[in-house]
């Protein structure tokens, strides 16, 4: 299999790293190597249809800070459209203002007959269904288990494992810098600032927390499960969204006098489409402390399931990216290609 | 409301329908019925019925037609479902408010009791209040969620609902 790596930073590194990692895996499941063809950046672009060293990529983003030679401004979509490939592993930034410019690369792709396989939120919590008519209609898989909660394999495990089952109900926490910020609150009767300057330090929140402190990250996943789990046809202007900002230590304190903490859920139901904190009872699955991610499913058949990972991470997501690309050399390898 | 109630029968019929007929008038739910043939006592059947009813007052109704129509009751035993009701608020909430809100909440159908206990003072411009309480049917935890839904848009506060809410 022929991959090309779209965006090469922190999922991007990762995905190439554990592609290097799992040849002989390939050989020996598929009796096929997969191979870097191309890789490019916001600036810098690199291709070999002998294939690339993954190591290398990697040494050379961290020397120089780009792929390789400075790529010519436009001609991105082009080169998807036109070079010989199979998979395009798609992990640019999410954008959730206009998708771009993942849109226009998962889009290309999939019209030219290429698999993809995406971490990026921002394209599927916005244009979900026009993303995998396009996939149905070019008779290619789109794929996105790494899109939500990282390692947490609750996509495929919904698609896939629980086919046969009516799935009611879905509720889970989908941000873990969230989830540390509140739970600090909680264990050290923190003020939100001084949680939030704490997960900062930690690298755990951004610079800038507005998108995961205001639920927007959290939205875009539950947007996505409801997309791809129940059928559903909404972005994430749908879902009905509260944030962590303005939770004080009397409140987080007031829950735990009720052996209550506070978690931001998502919530996805016959009546429910919601971010929102909520008080969880102390020693309930999703009352879950750090920075993991957690989903409870409630389906016919099984009853509850709960799965539980590390929401992100560099190995985390190339892990969930790795869980994908298997899966389309398992179908390509069922149908004989 | 569920109750469960012995009832003596006389031996003759029509008894049983007689009985059980103010449950379903009264808009009451039969759930079971268990005839107790070998449980005689002065010409009498022993029979235990299972039932939900809306409220005590239905449950009274019901009473005076078993009154009425001679009908025993050995024993009978009255549960009330309840379903929690859990709420955080926070923001800027004057006291008013909170006496405001506690009136609303306790004049709601279906609302068995209720606790307000909050964090700071009156002065404060954050203030965290914990709705806690009882109610005696489902359909009230959902009058519950839309009046402080609304109101927390209305009065811009944070609203922290229990997880089964």
């Amino acid at each position: 299999m022929k991959v090309v790596i779209a965006g090469f930073g922190t999922v991007g590194q990762g995905i190439a790293e554990v592609i290097g990692m799992r040849q002989e895996l390939f050989s020996k499941s598929f009796r096929q190597k997969v191979r870097i063809v191309g890789a490019f950046d916001s600036s810098t672009f690199v291709k070999d249809a002998k294939g690339l060293d993954p190591g290398e990529l990697v040494a050379r983003k961290a020397a120089t800070g780009g792929v390789g030679a400075k790529s010519q401004e436009g001609k991105i979509r082009e080169f998807i459209e036109e070079y010989d490939f199979d998979t395009l592993i798609e992990t640019t930034p999410t954008n959730i203002l206009d998708a771009e410019p993942g849109y226009t690369y998962i889009m290309a792709a999939l019209n030219a007959g290429k698999n993809v396989v995406t971490s990026n939120k921002g394209p599927l919590a916005l244009k979900f269904r026009e993303l995998s008519r396009a996939a149905e209609r070019n008779k290619v898989q789109l794929r996105y288990e790494a899109s939500v909660g990282g390692a947490m394999p609750v996509i495929n495990l919904s698609r896939e494992l629980l086919r046969g089952e009516h799935i009611y109900s879905l509720r889970g926490i989908l941000n873990g810098t969230c989830n540390f910020i509140l739970n600090r609150m909680k264990d050290e009767g923190l003020p939100f600032d001084q949680a939030l300057r704490e997960a900062q330090e930690m690298g755990i929140a951004e610079r800038d927390p507005s998108y995961d402190i205001d639920g927007v990250d959290s939205a875009c996943k539950l947007a996505i499960l409801a997309n791809a789990i129940f059928n559903m046809d909404v972005t994430y202007h749908d879902i009905l969204r509260t944030g962590i900002r303005s939770i004080t230590e009397d409140a987080i304190a007031l829950a735990a006098e009720q052996k209550k903490v506070v978690r931001l859920i998502g919530e996805i139901n016959d009546k429910r489409l919601e971010v929102s904190p909520r008080m969880v009872p102390m020693g309930h699955p999703l009352a879950i402390g750090g920075t993991l991610n957690i989903v409870q499913l409630i389906t016919d058949l099984a009853g509850e399931i709960t799965v539980v990972g590390r929401g992100a991470g560099r190995r985390e997501t190339a892990s969930a990216l790795l869980s994908d690309l298997l899966a389309i050399l398992s179908d390509d390898h069922a149908k004989g290609r | 409301m569920k109750v469960n109630v012995n009832l003596r029968l006389k031996d003759i019929p029509g008894q049983l329908v007689g009985a059980l007929e103010p449950i379903s008038a009264n808009d009451g739910n039969i759930r079971g019925v268990v005839h107790h043939h070998d449980d005689r006592l002065g010409g009498r059947i022993a029979v235990n019925v299972t039932f939900e009813v809306r409220n005590e007052q239905a449950l009274d109704r019901i009473m005076e037609v078993w009154k009425k129509r001679e009908v025993d009751i050995a024993k009978i035993d009255a549960f009330f479902d309840t379903y929690p009701i859990q709420y955080l608020i926070v923001g800027n909430i004057p006291t008013k408010e909170l006496e405001s809100l506690t009136k609303a909440l306790e004049s709601m159908e279906n609302v068995a009791s209720i606790e307000v206990r909050y964090t700071g003072s009156a002065n404060s411009s954050s203030r965290a209040a914990l709705v806690t309480g009882k109610a005696s049917r489902k359909e009230a935890i959902t009058s519950l969620d839309e009046f402080f839904k609304k109101r927390a848009e209305k009065r811009d506060y944070i609203l922290i609902r229990g997880l089964d809410q």
